[in-house]
């Protein structure tokens, strides 16, 4: 089974692990252990509460519960900005206009901007090459929206992601190459591990400050302005399904687009919906919690609800009754609930209607209740 | 010989030529339209009898003619304010440190600022002379004229003088600088926008450029090699501005980036080597070449003539040297070492 719980301390050597794997291009979670060591610890205050809200940073790691281990990381940054400066540009139109010349130029200015300051920050997703595939990664990543909706309190009404912009094999970004590198002269990969490590600040210090005109730069680095990396793409599509959209800024150094939503516009915030516990001891013929590879019958993600020991996982969406939830003791063990406890549910795959698929009867029942339980 | 004097109506075809003449334009300030070209003929004829209005900026516009043939050869004028009373834009070329003391970093960029700094201070503008007469005696005349003219109507002028240089060129009477910066906010060459220029206002198409810094590094490498330097055909001018005192400092031409010089008006060697003097006779033409100027307002006259060295005020040059500059003796003169 597979269950998203707060990072732990215990969890380094798979996080070490796992960044290693990772490589270049995951500039949140560099492989240094000391930095992952600070950072786990820094979570583990965050759910504890043993630091200010808007200092908090919230890191889910995916267990494995037959390996006891962890497989997968996802994390939220409650504020971005505010113990140190926050850059994008913000890809905006400059128009030079003149009747008596009969002039109307519009061009695409680059402006330096701190527009992201005080907002959460969903980041730092990391799946283990092992459990790629059979909703995961949705599981890693959609947990957080989860996670949003039922402390909203502790973070923005708006939530961004930075997406990776576009560098080639041998990790040279057109646009720092045509921008960053005329300032800094150091290699985009080099740029963009000092930045990992905390730098990233530092080294926008040193980039232009004034507006940049889009066509004084070359082709090649105008054409990924807000274009994502191609591994990068479904991450973005996913996010995009979820109602997040491009916002205009874009990353200082390889141009990749921010996309944010509202909590309450995310997909699986509108979608989610609450049931109580019915238990099923495992004698009795109970539906197994995610049954790997199993493509027929949609998954749910299931939630606790609790903020210090937020647990999600998966269960087949056959379980759903009216006003109740069937879990096996494992699965409620693992979540930590028990008979009679509120839960909150949300697709982990989104509605039918997206996947083409044709509507069975539990799902037209979720749908019905979900909505009349919100009216 | 050689004449300067003021221009007239009468010389607008003469100026036209002039302007229009020679491939590709030299950015001057001089508008090759009839009207505009004779408007501002006026606004001299204004400027030199002294019924300007008091608002409005002082515009000379000086001709070269051959007294001879009675032929017009060149112009140049002088304007009392820079930009007459609307900003006159320059991009002043600086540097800004980027450094980062926690990586040990410290990166000199350079910038163009947009910058009206110059505005207001007196301007040499509109110098156009017959490609033939480039590097003469007349050439140097027409040019230095100016400074006498200055020099006996100082008040009429401020401290500082600037003075536009034009820029590179290619062949093609395209300009690198205008291509990599300007040409993406007008979709225009630079002949084109060098025509609106001249006939709208520099001002106009200047507030139409960003108004934000340029990072040099941004601009093509043509366009940053270009940035300060005169074209090639400027070189008698500008070697002959150097001479006077005139320093290429930080600013350069919006659309060209050629230099634009500054110098202190009192510095000016022909301001500082001229004297005033009294007009006498002499028998003979030998003798080192001057700059010899009288007349004030739409009087002013200046020409070259030999004159023998004198202890005194007195000035005696010959008699066809008096009735070039429309004097008699005993008239008021400045001269200058040529």
């Amino acid at each position: 089974m597979l269950v998203i719980r707060p990072l732990q301390e215990n969890d380094l050597e798979a996080l070490y692990t796992m960044a290693q794997a990772a490589g270049k291009g995951l500039t949140t979670l560099p492989a240094d252990r000391d930095l992952l060591k600070r950072k786990i610890r820094h979570a583990r205050d965050t759910f504890d509460q043993r630091c200010a809200p808007e200092a908090g940073l919230y890191l889910f790691a995916l267990e494995d519960t037959e390996l006891e281990q962890c497989v997968g990381i996802s994390g939220i940054q409650a504020r971005v900005g505010l113990d140190e400066v926050f850059y994008n540009y913000r890809l905006s139109v400059t128009v030079n206009a003149s009747r008596e010349l009969g002039v109307h130029v519009r061009t695409p200015t680059l402006h330096l901007s701190n527009d992201m300051t005080d907002t959460s920050e969903i980041c730092s997703l990391l799946l283990s090459d092992s459990h790629r595939g059979g909703g995961n990664g949705l599981l890693l990543s959609r947990c957080r929206f989860m996670f949003l909706d039922m402390f909203r309190k502790h973070f923005s009404e708006k939530v961004f992601a930075e997406m990776r912009g576009v560098s080639d094999q041998e990790g040279r970004s057109p646009l720092w190459d045509a921008l960053g590198r005329q300032f800094f002269d150091m290699d985009f990969t080099e740029a963009d591990t000092l930045s990992g490590l905390g730098n990233k600040s530092f080294i926008a210090e040193l980039m232009p400050k004034f507006p940049i005109y889009l066509p004084m730069l070359p082709d090649e680095a105008r054409a990924v302005i807000g274009r994502v990396h191609a591994n990068t793409a479904p991450a973005l599509k996913m996010l995009q399904a979820e109602g997040f959209n491009f916002n205009g800024m874009v990353d200082i150094f390889d141009g990749g687009p921010v996309v944010e939503a509202f909590v309450h516009n995310i997909r699986a915030v509108r979608d989610a919906t609450d049931r109580i516990v019915m238990i099923r001891s495992t004698k009795s013929k109970a539906p197994e919690a995610k049954a790997s590879g199993s493509e027929k019958v949609d998954e749910v993600m299931v939630c606790n609800g609790s903020f210090q020991n937020f647990r999600v996982t998966t269960v087949p969406s056959d379980c759903i009754g009216i006003d109740t939830i069937t879990l096996s003791e494992s699965v409620a063990r693992a979540l930590e609930v028990e008979s009679g406890d509120r839960v909150r549910l949300s697709l982990l795959r989104g509605p039918l209607k997206d996947t083409g698929q044709s509507p069975t009867n539990h799902h037209k029942d979720t749908n019905h209740v979900g909505r009349s339980s919100r009216a | 010989m050689w004449l300067v004097r003021p221009a007239q109506p009468g010389d607008l075809t003469a100026i036209l030529e002039l302007a229009g003449g020679g491939g590709p334009r030299m950015s001057s300030t001089l508008p090759l339209k009839d009207e505009a070209l004779a408007e501002k003929i006026e606004q001299s004829v204004r400027a030199f009898e002294g019924t300007t209005d008091p608002d409005e900026t002082l515009r000379f516009l000086f001709v070269l003619e051959n007294t001879d043939t009675g032929a017009v050869r060149g112009v140049a004028g002088i304007d009392s304010r820079a930009g007459h009373g609307q900003p006159f834009y320059n991009y002043r070329q600086d540097a800004l440190i980027h450094a980062s003391h926690e990586l040990g970093v410290s990166r000199r960029v350079d910038v163009l600022y947009p910058s009206h700094a110059l505005t207001d201070n007196t301007l040499l503008c509109a110098f156009t002379i017959d490609p033939e007469l480039r590097g003469t005696d007349a050439f140097e005349l027409l040019s230095r004229a100016r400074m006498l003219f200055i020099a006996s109507h100082r008040h009429l002028f401020t401290d500082q003088m600037v003075v536009e240089i034009q820029g590179v060129q290619t062949e093609n009477g395209e300009a690198p600088f205008w291509d990599s910066l300007g040409r993406h906010f007008f979709n225009m060459d630079f002949e084109t926008a060098d025509q609106h220029s001249g006939a709208l206002s520099k001002t106009f198409i200047a507030e139409l450029m960003p108004p934000n810094p340029i990072y040099v590094t941004l601009l093509t490498p043509e366009a940053q090699a270009a940035l300060g330097q005169a074209h090639e055909k400027t070189r008698p001018t500008y070697e002959l501005l150097q001479r006077e005192g005139f320093r290429a400092g930080a600013y350069l031409d919006i659309f060209d980036a050629g230099p634009v010089l500054e110098a202190r008006t009192d510095g000016l060697k022909t301001i500082v080597s001229s004297r005033p003097g009294t007009l006498h006779g002499s028998e003979s033409e030998d003798g080192e070449l001057y700059l010899i100027s009288g007349g004030a307002g739409a009087h002013f006259r200046c020409t070259l003539t030999p004159m023998a060295e004198a202890l005194t005020g007195d000035v005696k040059v010959p008699v066809k040297t008096w009735h070039c500059l429309e004097l008699d003796a005993g008239d008021q003169v400045r001269v200058s070492p040529l």
